[in-house]
């Protein structure tokens, strides 16, 4: 990878996005960036404006309502950048993949976008805060 | 008042209900017609002076239903006003916002939702489907089929 | 060396830029490691901030659209211009006492507005609601703590017996009296609000206003912004060490002691921050002016009356 994707490897900032979801995927990330699990050792800081971020953890299924938002948060999003898709639902809508208003998976909207976006995937209903840990040093460390 | 005084006042609207079922000690229905639901929701809200709580839409096969869930919170007992809309190809019914403010957002989810027109509706916008949702297409009516439209 | 070149040195190297840079770094590392040794878990490691800083060196600058780009761009720049020059100058008075001039303590206290300064115009260029809500709240909290700390400059001076320049005061350790140990204290919370350490960082306030006076900055502008924040955490600190606790000395004994001083400082700083919720920017002005500007005229009072009677631990 390019020298720039090399840095955020060591020091990757968090926003977090939720374009829908049941909260549950939600609730897991925030314990996650609590004293307990302690992501601080891998450099991983929350921060609160997309333009600071290097990785967006997208949550939920895409509604018809997020879609438009989540595509202009990717785009203040300072590149390069990494997206960690979050959880069943957004991996590939899980068990709503019927809903009327229901416009696709995470990653569907993001190419729209971005065809040659970073996106790494954590399944799990929700998954649990250690799975998202492992999830994210796996995907950083292949950067 | 105690339940049982409760009960008895609601004898007052008699007229206008086609029957009150009490399914359990702490919940009643009061079954009626949508032209006389205004009424109902006018006397259980001023006169008994129960609180608000919120509001129902079914598609039931045979009609529409529409239910105002108020409390009367001294006794703990949940009436429900209970309106059948028999028109189901032009559902309408009179909307309590007029009185009940807070009333304003459910009345308008359900109309996004379900399709049911609420007459003199102070606010009636959009709520929850997206912006460029198409107009007239309800999704949660039994007979939209689970497509996507947009 | 010429005195140009000199100077240079001064400012680039040490005690400047690349000094002041690491050190700062290294101080912010630690603020962050005894912050989760605190909080029961086990924190960064060592080189982290600098990962930091390289990190968003590579990452692409966002303008808005509506934003002043001009003054957007050059406020980090103030900002940390103003940092650089400050510790340069507490670094000379240290190390190079014949070079300094009288009154470098008014400098001083100038070059401390700069970066705040720089931040409320770089924050109000950014056309952002959130930036504006941080610029409003950082403009009262300038005004609430510019007054006591000016206020506790002057305690010192009094105690001092009148003197202006930074080498002079620094011979003295005006805490070990009463109304030197208010002023320490009030001062110590001043450099707190300016670096924008909880209780006082509601102007950069994460969970109500999405980082607020930042809010809009990336990538190399952001790193210069962190960057001066972890300069300020070894330019002010020095500045509390050379006013109230002695200064840093030219041998190597106290060199090493007032290194122990500046440490001091920071431990100091790292305690308020760890055992603080944020406070509302009126508590925070209230707190400023009545609180502080109170007990600042009790101090300078019984500083007067100490110089006249004679009377050292008043």
């Amino acid at each position: 990878m390019s020298l720039s994707a090399k840095a955020v490897k060591k020091s990757p900032w968090v926003f977090h996005v939720n374009t829908g979801a049941c909260n549950n995927c939600d609730i897991e990330i925030v314990d996650l960036l609590t004293p307990r699990f302690d992501v601080e050792r891998f450099g991983i800081k929350l921060v609160g404006s997309p333009r600071h971020a290097d990785a967006l953890l997208v949550t939920g299924v895409v509604t018809a309502q997020a879609a438009p938002r989540l595509k202009e948060v990717y785009n203040q999003t300072a590149k390069p950048c990494v997206v960690f898709v979050i959880g069943a639902c957004a991996c590939g809508t899980g068990i709503f993949h019927t809903g009327y208003h229901v416009v696709g998976p995470v990653d569907k909207i993001i190419k729209e976008v971005d065809p040659n976006a970073i996106i790494a995937y954590v399944p799990g209903c929700p998954p649990k805060p250690e799975a998202i840990i492992s999830g994210v040093v796996k995907a950083l460390s292949i950067l | 008042m105690d339940r049982v005084q409760l009960i008895e006042s609601l004898a007052k609207i008699k007229n206008e209900l086609i029957k009150v079922e009490k399914t359990t000690d702490s919940r009643l229905y009061l079954v009626c017609e949508s032209l006389n639901a205004y009424k109902v929701s006018n006397f259980i809200f001023k006169t008994l002076g129960c609180r608000f709580v919120t509001a129902t839409a079914i598609d039931s096969f045979h009609y529409y239903e529409v239910l105002y869930h108020f409390s009367h919170d001294q006794t703990g007992t949940v009436l429900t006003v209970k309106a059948l809309i028999r028109d189901r190809g032009n559902p309408s019914i009179e909307s309590i916002a007029q009185f009940i403010p807070g009333a304003q957002w459910i009345e308008r989810e359900m109309h996004d939702l379900m399709g049911i027109e609420f007459r003199n509706h102070p606010d009636m916008r959009r709520l929850i489907l997206a912006d460029d949702w198409p107009q007239g297409v309800y999704p949660l009516r039994k007979k939209t089929k689970d497509e996507k439209v947009s | 060396m010429t005195s140009q070149l000199q100077i240079l040195f001064w400012i680039l190297v040490f005690p400047g830029f690349v000094f002041t840079a690491v050190l700062g770094l290294l101080a912010s590392w630690l603020v962050r490691k005894v912050s989760a040794l605190v909080q029961y878990r086990i924190g960064p490691p060592f080189f982290q901030p600098f990962r930091d800083i390289r990190k968003l060196l590579s990452k692409e600058v966002l303008i808005p659209q509506e934003a002043n780009k001009w003054v957007f761009i050059a406020a980090p720049l103030v900002g940390m211009a103003g940092v650089l020059l400050l510790s340069t100058l507490l670094g000379v008075t240290a190390f190079w006492p014949k070079a300094t001039f009288v009154g470098d303590i008014i400098v001083a206290i100038y070059l401390m507005v700069l970066p705040s300064l720089a931040l409320i115009l770089g924050s109000s260029a950014s056309a952002s609601p959130h930036a504006a809500v941080g610029t409003a709240r950082e403009m009262k909290l300038v005004l609430g703590y510019e007054l006591p700390l000016v206020l506790a400059v002057i305690v010192v001076i009094i105690k001092s017996g009148g003197a202006l320049g930074l080498a002079a005061i620094s011979e003295n350790t005006p805490v070990a009296s009463i109304s030197g140990a208010i002023a320490f204290l009030v001062c110590l919370l001043c450099i707190h609000a300016k670096i924008g350490y909880v209780p006082f960082d509601m102007a950069e306030a994460e969970t109500e206003l999405g980082s607020g006076v930042l809010m809009e900055y990336s990538g190399g502008l952001l790193a210069l912004w962190n960057l001066t924040s972890a300069m300020m955490l070894v330019a002010l600190p020095m500045f509390l060490v050379m006013v109230f606790l002695g200064g840093i000395g030219t041998t190597a004994g106290s060199i090493s002691i007032g290194l122990l001083k500046y440490v001091l400082v920071v431990v100091l700083i790292i305690l308020i921050k760890n055992t603080n919720p944020r406070v509302r920017i009126d508590q925070a002005m209230r707190f400023f002016w009545i609180w502080c500007g109170l007990a600042l005229i009790a101090a300078i009072v019984l500083a007067t009356a100490g110089n006249i009677y004679g009377i050292g631990w008043l």
